[in-house]
């Protein structure tokens, strides 16, 4: 089973899917296709990206300006909207950096209705460990 | 005892500010220094901002309800992650800090 057939049993899983550092979305899996479609994962896919990107130059200032450890390099960035939730890593591209490669694994991400969102169990699936090739 | 400092009781809970709209510092507590308190405030404000527009645009382009307005975000480090839910913001620990119960707690305390 991937990781997005994984992501798709958290409860309230909504859609799982797989994107490049520049945004384009790669590969996706739906449950509602009424209420979440490729165009939104795409436009979704997109903005984690530039977030991911954000998040990791505003922990990087951090530890610059404060001389705490710990923040940088960013795994995770989560939105909690309204009703949806978006959860994407990048845990994986670290991993392959660290290792020095330069052909790098997607970013992961996983839609949930927060009424059932189990964060703490999507961080635990995206952060499972995977052999770097 | 403040409201907010409940919220360092919880497993991993290492700092917690309130902060106003324009992103002053109004109370903090915890492993932190009062400057990068202040800081943490200004930055948590910023950062709600963006998010707040970010998810207003993706609600216009996509036409998807249900993302705005957010009600927090997360961003996770190596051994750190930073919760913002309204106009509160705490550091926690990366690993095993219940950050499902974390997140409840924060959204419960950003209503007093």
């Amino acid at each position: 089973m991937t990781k997005l057939d994984e992501l798709m049993k958290l409860p309230g899983a909504m859609a799982a899917f797989e994107f490049r550092g520049s945004g384009e979305l790669l590969e996706q899996r739906i449950a509602y296709p009424d209420r979440i479609d490729e165009s939104i994962l795409d436009l979704l896919a997109h903005m984690c990206a530039a977030n991911m990107s954000i998040a990791t130059m505003q922990a990087r200032g951090w530890e610059k300006v404060t001389t705490m450890t710990g923040f940088y390099p960013v795994q995770e960035f989560t939105l909690i909207g309204f009703d949806w939730s978006v959860v994407v890593s990048g845990l994986h591209r670290e991993q392959y950096k660290q290792a020095g490669k330069f052909s790098l694994p997607p970013f992961m991400g996983v839609v949930m209705a927060n009424e059932k969102a189990d964060y703490e169990a999507a961080f635990a699936i995206l952060e499972q460990q995977e052999p770097v090739p | 005892m403040s409201m907010i400092r409940r919220l360092l009781a919880l497993d991993g809970v290492n700092v917690v500010c309130h902060f106003r709209d324009d992103g002053y510092l109004i109370e903090g507590y915890g492993l932190m220094s009062h400057n990068d308190m202040g800081r943490l405030a200004q930055f948590a404000r910023d950062y709600r901002r963006m998010i707040q527009g970010n998810a207003d645009q993706l609600a216009m382009f996509t036409n998807m309800r249900g993302w705005t307005p957010p009600r927090g975000w997360i961003v996770r480090g190596v051994t750190q992650s930073v919760c913002g839910v309204a106009n509160l913001v705490c550091v926690v620990d990366s690993s095993g800090a219940p950050l499902n119960e974390i997140l409840l707690e924060l959204r419960e305390v950003s209503h007093w």
